[in-house]
């Protein structure tokens, strides 16, 4: 029984490459690079070892600005069939409940799909709202936090464990459904060029906007948006000793800080 | 030009100023409350009482009357409670349709669910289904004087950062809390209040079925967020060898190991024990940052540690302004040296003692 399997990817800045000027407290956004978000190339690859077993097709989609192509390429690379980019101005300034409209609808009008699969989080705003919404917007079961899900032999069912705090659990789910993939749980599959290669020639990337979509604008971007940021304050910042050892010889230094700890009552040595 | 505001036609209107109560959503895991939910009910009472309204409690599952006045102990006017056999099992989008009926009918204001991993997986669906705004992991909460707003707040992007999030014209406004953002109320079994039973006629069909549950055996280990001690490593600690250095040092002075966010993307440590603002909020005596840079959305995690002890290669790394005693060096001189001289001093003690 082969497998339709859509998953969401978002094109996110860098944050390990994100720098904030101490002085001023602001994010230093100049030339930061962006990438597909790290846990949707998990996911991605979780769709692709699924296609692998049981055939079908993986198509990840994205609302984000044009630029993000580049995200639907990438994974267009590591084998995903087809990638839909829903871009369209009015979809800027979009909270979770807004950005998951967009995807749902964006789903309705893929149609033929047996399984949804987003990311654990975003590394960008780590909301992990996303998966739940799309679900709620379409009245799909769905859970999260997956690390194996099994296609069982009627075809409309699958197994899946998922990881809490400190168990794990197995549900059987019917088709169609939304997961999202535990963190970490697969090394995402390498790029290869021939498939991108792919991506430019047969162009299977699709922009799609509010008109395509059919959507309402005053459900889309900021409109579509309960919840708007009323301001922006700073973190009052908790005052330390800074004090710094002065010396290079490993057993001073610890001495030295050895001795302030236990000075202190905070060891007892 | 400043033109009326037309509503999504998939939410349905709503008149906000119907809508009173401060609710928090009471997770219950193995027969006990989560902490995380008690903290919420200690924070909705501070707001409650600064809007003067009550504080509710919703509580649902099978076989768990008998902890329905637990709320009430730590703040809870009113408990609404839902006892029925279908959701003996978990599932969420039951679970969020089941809250979803209660909130419909009741209305209120605002509701707070604890950042747990399911409290974070049924939030979501909770808020969406209600067409209302969701904040995730904020980390405190205040109300509007002049509008009697209730804002939320999280750190965004860079957590030296405050955003501040109102909820236009829907509600409940809506978010989630991380454990331990906010104290534990004592419990006070003084305290007075209603044990509200509902019924729910139909419930949905959740298209799920629950298999199996297995613990994960973990080392008899303190979790951080109680840990007196901690040991905490980075980036800079080159692979997870160098956790092995952390972890003889913890010992030794009987604390934990945790990481930065890089460490647990590196696969070093597991995420549980990740410091920070997408991580846990860590509250020791000594918190020793080895090879961390000191990062916002980390030092977020440690502003309520006692003294924080840096180590690092780098004299310039952020993390020095954020630390009480630092040493600039390699880690791999300094953490041995600190092990050779704490195993000395002991050894001392207990030479001196047997004398
Ligand atoms: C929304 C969001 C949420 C985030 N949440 C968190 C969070 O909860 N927790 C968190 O930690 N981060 C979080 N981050 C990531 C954060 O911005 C930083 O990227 C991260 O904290 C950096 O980790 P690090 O200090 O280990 O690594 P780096 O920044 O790479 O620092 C490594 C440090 O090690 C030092 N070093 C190198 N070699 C040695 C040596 N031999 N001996 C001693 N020192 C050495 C270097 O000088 C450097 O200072 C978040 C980011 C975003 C955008
Ligand atoms: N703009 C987007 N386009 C497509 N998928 C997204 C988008 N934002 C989030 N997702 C998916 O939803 C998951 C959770 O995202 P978040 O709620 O932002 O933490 C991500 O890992 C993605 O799989």
């Amino acid at each position: 029984m082969p497998l339709d399997i859509i998953v969401g990817i978002k094109w996110v800045p860098n944050t390990t490459a994100v720098n904030i000027d101490p002085k001023t407290g602001t994010l230093i956004r100049e030339g930061i690079p962006s990438v597909v978000n790290p846990h949707d190339l998990t996911a991605v690859e979780m769709a692709l070892k699924l296609k692998d077993k049981y055939g079908g097709s993986v198509t990840a989609i994205s609302m984000a600005p044009p630029s993000a192509l580049a995200g639907l390429e990438h994974v267009i690379g590591m084998g995903v069939d087809r990638g839909i980019l829903a871009s369209d101005r009015a979809f800027a300034g979009a909270d979770t409940l807004a950005t998951s409209y967009v995807l749902a609808k964006v789903i309705e009008k893929i149609g033929r799909f047996d399984l949804v699969i987003m990311g654990h989080e975003t590394i960008d705003s780590s909301t992990a709202h996303i998966g739940a919404q799309v679900a709620s917007w379409l009245n799909l079961p769905y859970v999260y936090y997956v690390v194996d899900a099994v296609l069982e032999d009627d075809g409309n069912t699958l197994e899946v464990t998922r990881i809490l705090e400190n168990a794990y659990e197995k549900y059987r789910i019917r088709l169609p459904a939304v997961i999202s993939i535990a963190m970490h749980t697969f090394n995402p599959r390498r790029v290869r060029l021939s498939e991108k290669l792919r991506a430019k020639m047969e162009k299977p990337i699709e922009i799609w906007s509010i008109k395509d979509l059919e959507i309402d604008p005053n459900c889309a971007g900021l409109r579509g948006s309960p919840t708007v940021v009323s301001g922006i304050d700073f973190v009052p910042k908790v005052p330390r000793k800074n004090e710094v050892f002065q010396g290079s010889d490993p057993k001073e230094a610890a001495r030295w800080l050895l001795s302030k700890l236990i000075e202190e009552g905070l060891l007892d040595l | 030009m400043a033109s009326k505001k037309m509503l999504c036609s998939e939410w349905e209107p709503i008149n906000p100023m119907e809508y009173k109560g401060i609710w928090v959503y009471v997770e219950v895991e193995g027969g006990h409350i989560h902490e995380a939910s008690l903290q919420l009910l200690g924070e909705a009472r501070r707001i409650a009482d600064e809007l003067d309204t009550y504080v509710g409690a919703v509580i649902i599952g099978y076989g768990i009357k008998e902890l329905a006045r637990e709320p009430i102990y730590y703040g809870a006017d009113k408990v609404f409670v839902v006892d029925d056999p279908r959701l003996e099992k978990y599932y969420p989008n039951l679970y969020g349709d089941v809250v979803c009926k209660l909130a419909k009918k009741h209305k209120p204001e605002a509701l707070l669910v604890g950042g747990t991993m399911r409290g974070r997986e049924l939030a979501p669906y909770i808020a969406n289904n209600l067409k209302t705004g969701i904040t995730a992991d904020l980390t405190s909460i205040e109300v509007d004087k002049e509008t009697g707003d209730i804002i939320l707040i999280r750190p965004p992007f860079g957590a030296w950062m405050l955003a501040h999030i109102k909820t236009r014209n829907r509600r409940p406004v809506m978010g989630s809390v991380r454990p331990n953002i906010f104290p534990t109320p004592e419990r006070n079994e003084d305290r007075d209040g209603e044990v509200i039973e509902e019924t729910i006629d139909e419930v949905l069909d959740p298209r799920m079925e629950y298999l199996e549950y297995t613990p994960i055996e973990k080392a008899e280990e303190i979790p951080i967020e109680k840990a007196d001690i901690i040991v905490s490593g980075g980036k800079g600690l080159g692979s997870k060898e160098g956790f092995k250095l952390l972890e003889e040092l913890a010992e030794l002075l009987g604390g934990v190991i945790a990481g930065s966010r890089k460490a647990v993307d590196a696969g070093w440590i597991p995420h549980d024990r990740q410091v920070g603002q997408t991580g846990k909020t860590v509250k020791p005596n000594i918190y020793f940052a080895v090879g961390i840079s000191g990062a916002a959305q980390h030092i977020f995690g440690i502003r309520e540690a006692k003294r924080v002890v840096a180590i690092n290669i780098d004299p310039d790394a952020p993390i020095f302004e954020n630390a009480d005693y630092g040493i600039v060096g390699d880690y791999k001189e300094i953490i041995p040296a600190l092990i050779e001289v704490i195993k000395e001093m002991k050894m001392k003690k207990s030479g001196s003692a047997k004398n």
